[in-house]
């Protein structure tokens, strides 16, 4: 509904003065009190007439006292007027009472002031506000700066063990190199030696010059299984691992041609196969073959002379390669240590060898998810392979 | 960089002696603006603002070099040999009356002789010296410096456009004098009120007129009385003016003053 004259209210001036929402003051040029409204004593507890002819520092604490003289006053004086400038009074029970002020001066005709009108407003909940406001702030800012140096920390590790990595990186490749060139290095001699031997079988020779070449090529035969283990423990130990692979080829070829290799360099022994190998098997036949090898080896080495070394391979649930001799029981001291690196056998130390063999057959056995079992006893000492038929 | 716009250094007239004012805490050089212009006819006078207030370039300070007085009073040196000043009057207000007393002392021959308005060598009460706060005031005042940050960093932070002349403000604008960087302001408080210069003053062999404000809460009588008999060749002089900015609240006397010491 639109105002019209007759709703007019009767304001009174006087009124508005003393009990307006806001303190009133003024003060002469040099800071004095002349006048002081009722709103004004009653939030400072002082009584009008307490206040008049002292001067408003007198009503402000040290710091906002310090703060009026060295900022506001000379800001009043230069533009004639300041807003919303944040002091503490006093109250007169001591307590502090925060407020905004603004100020006009009054200037006479040649500029000189006259008088000064403050206005004063409660600002208790404002500065608890801004308080905590800055509160926050400062929080934030802490957090920001936590923030900051984790994700620098973060980053820094990040960056440490990413350059960590690209070096390991790099030495195993290096490491796969230098096995590979070892390797070719190594067994390029053997290859032409093992040809030389054949060559020289081929001419008449007498039974003694026939006993030497077979001498010969079965410390070839036997030096270059102890290259393939040197190699793959090295690869194993401080490369990538042994690496498959794998194929659904039968296996029995791959027996049969250990089984003749082996056969030809003990031919005093006597080896007995029995294959049944009815199911493929998923597997490694090159590292298969490594594996017998090793375990026959042994068998071959440890074996009492004249006493069989059976061989049995099946597949049923699982792919199973049992090797089995007769000798003397493995002791509980070297069976703890069977399969580790560097552990031989003590029934006969003449036997050289680096103690690799059933090191590697064992990770043969891990990398195909099988295991190899020992079983020890005065009358027989088997090894057996079980490992599952598919990967 | 040239302390021209590093400090915002301002020259008029043309006199053969130069007068160089000085701000206090709080303010900048506009603070002069009643008593330096009529110095223009007989003196060049130089004005400028200390890094931190007023047009002064923020990017210069250096809160290490300004984490004591002599600091300011370095910029005070070299805004002087830029300026090429020999026997100089050196004019300064408040904190900077001590800066000027500094400057006096590292580059002699600079200045000839030096005005405070309402100085202080220490503000702190000590064991026979009465500075006129007590240290927990002190610390109050800093508190209340980062209390008051709110209502004062939109209202005081300066106008980082550049250092143009201001131009005569309006009356829309609010709180347009006196702008201070608030973090700065409160770091110069800190050295300001923490400051004790006591054994400069007796060090100091020219002419020096200390203007003293009746009532002045920041400089109370006290210490005038005590600058006047620690500087040897000093005149004491005690105005009428209330209050600790007389250059504002009473610039006749203030000039008067100078004049006759001039």
């Amino acid at each position: 509904m639109p105002l019209s004259r007759s709703d007019h209210i009767d304001e009174d001036l006087e009124d508005l003065y003393e009990n307006a929402p806001c303190g009133y003051l003024s003060l002469r040029p040099d800071g004095r009190i002349v006048k002081a409204n009722q709103t004004f004593c009653r939030w400072t507890g002082y009584a009008s007439d307490e206040m008049i002819g002292k001067r408003l520092h007198d009503f402000l604490n040290i710091a906002s006292r310090i703060f009026y003289e060295t900022h506001f006053a000379p800001l009043l004086r230069m533009q004639g007027f300041f807003n919303e400038v944040a002091l503490d009074l006093i109250k007169k029970d001591g307590e502090p009472f925060p407020v905004l002020v603004n100020a006009v001066e009054r200037t006479d005709a040649e500029g000189k002031p006259q008088f000064i009108r403050l206005t004063v407003f409660n600002a208790t909940d404002r500065r608890r506000y801004e308080r905590e406001l800055l509160k926050a702030r400062d929080e934030l800012k802490t957090l920001a700066g936590t923030l900051e140096r984790r994700v620098a920390e973060e980053t820094a590790e990040r960056l440490r063990s990413d350059t960590a990595l690209t070096s390991q990186r790099e030495e195993a490749k290096l490491r796969e190199q230098f096995i590979a060139v070892l390797g070719h290095d190594l067994r390029n001699p053997l290859a032409s030696i093992i040809a030389g031997t054949r060559l020289i079988q081929k001419a008449k020779l007498d039974e003694k010059g026939e006993a030497i070449i077979l001498m010969m090529q079965k410390s070839v035969m036997r030096m270059a299984s102890l290259i393939d283990n040197v190699l793959d423990f090295a690869r194993g130990r401080l490369g990538g691992g042994l690496t498959l692979v794998l194929s659904l080829q039968p296996l029995e070829p791959t027996l049969q041609q250990v089984v003749g290799e082996l056969q030809s360099a003990h031919p005093e022994s006597i080896i007995k196969t029995d294959f049944a190998l009815t199911k493929s098997v998923h597997a490694d036949p090159v590292r298969i073959g490594q594996l017998f090898s090793n375990l026959l080896g042994n068998a071959l080495t440890y074996g009492v002379a004249g006493e069989p070394v059976t061989v049995v391979a099946k597949t049923q649930d699982h792919f199973e390669l049992a090797v089995c001799n007769v000798g003397n029981p493995i002791t509980p001291a070297t069976m703890e240590r069977l399969f580790s690196p560097f552990s031989r056998g003590e029934v006969r130390p003449s036997n050289q060898g680096l103690g690799l063999g059933l090191y590697i057959a064992s990770e043969i056995a891990k990398a195909h998810g099988g295991t190899i079992d020992v079983t020890s006893t005065p009358e027989l000492t088997c090894f057996t392979l079980r490992m599952p038929l598919q990967r | 960089m040239s302390t021209v716009v590093r400090n915002n250094v301002h020259t008029v007239g043309a006199g053969p002696t130069a007068m160089v004012f000085a701000h206090g805490f709080g303010c900048d050089q506009n603070m002069w603006r009643h008593v330096s212009p009529v110095f223009e006819d007989r003196f060049r006078v130089v004005l400028f603002d200390h890094v931190g207030a007023g047009g002064s370039d923020l990017k210069a300070y250096d809160p290490q070099k300004y984490s004591t007085l002599a600091g300011y009073a370095d910029d005070v040196v070299e805004i002087g040999t830029e300026l090429g000043l020999r026997d100089a009057v050196f004019v300064g207000h408040s904190v900077s009356a001590m800066i000027g007393l500094l400057a006096s002392l590292t580059a002699p021959g600079m200045f000839k002789s030096l005005v405070m308005v309402g100085p202080s060598p220490r503000y702190i009460d000590d064991e026979g010296y009465v500075g006129g706060f007590k240290e927990q005031q002190i610390t109050e005042l800093l508190d209340f410096l980062a209390d008051n940050y709110m209502g004062w960093s939109s209202a005081m932070a300066p106008v980082i456009m550049g250092n143009s002349d201001r131009p005569e403000l309006g009356a829309e604008l609010t709180n347009s004098f006196c702008r201070t960087d608030p973090d700065i302001a409160k770091e110069f408080a800190r050295v300001t009120f923490n400051s004790d210069n006591r054994s400069d003053l007796a060090k100091v062999r020219i002419p020096t007129l200390i203007l003293q404000c009746s009532e002045d809460v920041i400089a109370p009588l006290a210490v005038g009385e005590y600058m006047h008999s620690q500087i040897p060749n000093s005149e004491l002089v005690i105005l009428k003016a209330t209050g600790h900015c007389p250059n504002l609240s009473a610039p006749e006397e203030v000039i008067s003053a100078i004049r006759a010491f001039v």
